[in-house]
């Protein structure tokens, strides 16, 4: 059997604009995903007994099912149950941001526990306002202590971002695929989309391994 | 919205969903194996004083760890039989391509967990005159298993919802069937939220016993 990588170069620009979208996707889910996971994690601890109960089970079902599951249903239910037409893009960025913010709220949560209970006690104290507590005391520690585990989620959520090949989204996995198809060289188009993917990812893994190092040792003080 | 919810039609069609669930849980199963032994033997390969051993252990590990699933599943699919022309049967494929993606997840566990035995407890069994063998069976291997459970169990429980991807490759799993029915009875949301129902009664307990051995672990080590 021969190779022939010369055929990828070839689709260049497809590619290009096929990581542009998965990229794209990733950045706007980190975001939304992030904040919507920081919220969610306030109100897992919140005093009011529905808004507890709303969050947890949101956040167990998410974990619970595939993410190849919740595209389906975001994909087709959702617009039937809604009643409007919804582009692909919106679907995707609804689907992979739920996901973000179900799997982040697990982080925050655990950050947010290792505030100690002295410094609220100390921001009463000061007569600190509820909000001025959340975001002035609780707020900076949390994201601190949660920087390694979001990071980690952040290249767990690109590489999920992969799926919405599945629901004709035209991200690298479906670009890669649709090549793949057309010039019967699967070898060398899946082989270099998966390297795309790899050189993506694998700094950023190497990343949060020396920012947990740095934290740990900035904490230990 | 007014959308009359009819879910009867899905549970008319209970059969093909239960064995998709069956085949789901035999990928689950036989990948399961494969990982945890063959996951163990990459964790000490990787620990291996030779680089010629490490690095390309290392590399299909980091390999396997930072690419989607999704394209690990279709690039098996796809280039496995035509690098080495077989075809094993969709099923089997599935197990191999899940089973080594859980394998290089479940290195890292392992190795996280062999490595976070004190030092103190190894120089120990130096100072009472173990066996390098006898170290490492009878004081290493017992503690670091036993640490690496809840996060293996994690894995395990990860790959279970990953399986759903080799619908994709048309194996016929859970996801599959769903699929199938979805199209044939126009009915989307009864057959994918049953559907997802079936994952996440499966996941949900697994999940909630990791959290009660992690629990119980904190509170033996406080």
């Amino acid at each position: 059997m021969t190779f022939n990588f010369a055929v990828v170069l070839k689709f260049q620009e497809a590619l290009f604009l096929g990581l542009w979208m998965t990229l794209k996707l990733t950045l706007i889910c980190i975001v939304l995903g992030c904040a919507l996971g920081f919220l969610v994690a306030l109100a897992r601890t919140s005093k009011n007994a529905i808004l507890r109960a709303a969050s947890s089970v949101y956040v167990e079902f998410f974990r619970g099912t595939p993410v190849l599951v919740q595209l389906f249903w975001i994909f087709f239910c959702l617009p039937l149950i809604l009643g409007v037409e919804l582009s692909n893009m919106t679907s995707g960025v609804i689907a992979l941001t739920l996901y973000m913010g179900a799997i982040s709220s697990e982080t925050f949560r655990a950050s947010l526990k290792s505030v100690g209970r002295e410094q609220l006690d100390a921001c009463v104290a000061l007569g600190l306002s509820h909000w001025a507590r959340t975001t002035n005391v609780v707020l900076p520690q949390a994201v601190l202590r949660a920087a390694p585990t979001l990071l980690s989620n952040c290249v767990s959520l690109f590489k999920e971002s992969a799926l919405v090949s599945a629901v004709g989204m035209a991200d690298l996995m479906f670009v890669g695929q649709n090549i793949s198809n057309n010039t019967a060289r699967p070898i060398e188009v899946l082989t270099i989309v998966a390297l795309i993917y790899f050189v993506i990812a694998f700094p950023l893994t190497r990343a949060v391994t020396v920012i947990e190092r740095r934290i740990l040792k900035r904490l230990a003080l | 919205m007014n959308y009359s919810f009819d879910f009867a039609s899905v549970f008319r069609n209970f059969g093909p969903l239960w064995d998709g669930l069956l085949v789901t849980i035999e990928l689950t199963i036989a990948a399961n194996a494969i990982g945890l032994t063959f996951g163990f033997v990459l964790a000490l390969l990787v620990m291996s004083r030779s680089p010629v051993v490490r690095l390309p252990v290392t590399l299909f590990i980091e390999f396997f760890r930072c690419t989607p699933a999704i394209i690990q599943i279709v690039w098996f699919f796809y280039c496995v039989p035509m690098l080495f022309n077989v075809f094993l049967g969709s099923v089997t494929m599935g197990i191999l391509a899940l089973g080594l993606n859980l394998a290089a997840f479940n290195a890292e566990a392992y190795r996280a967990a062999i490595q976070a035995v004190p030092r103190e407890q190894l120089d120990a069994g130096v100072a009472l005159g173990l066996t390098p063998f006898q170290r490492v069976f009878y004081i290493v291997l017992p503690t670091a298993v036993r640490n690496s459970i809840p996060v293996l169990l994690t894995n395990g429980i990860g790959i279970f919802q990953q399986s759903a991807l080799v619908a994709i490759v048309a194996v016929q799993d859970l996801m599959y069937q769903g699929k199938t029915l979805a199209t044939q009875t126009y009915r989307p949301i009864e057959t994918f939220t049953i559907v997802a129902l079936f994952y996440f009664a499966v996941s949900f307990p697994v999940s909630q016993i990791v959290g009660y051995l992690e629990r119980r672990r904190e509170a033996l080590a406080s």
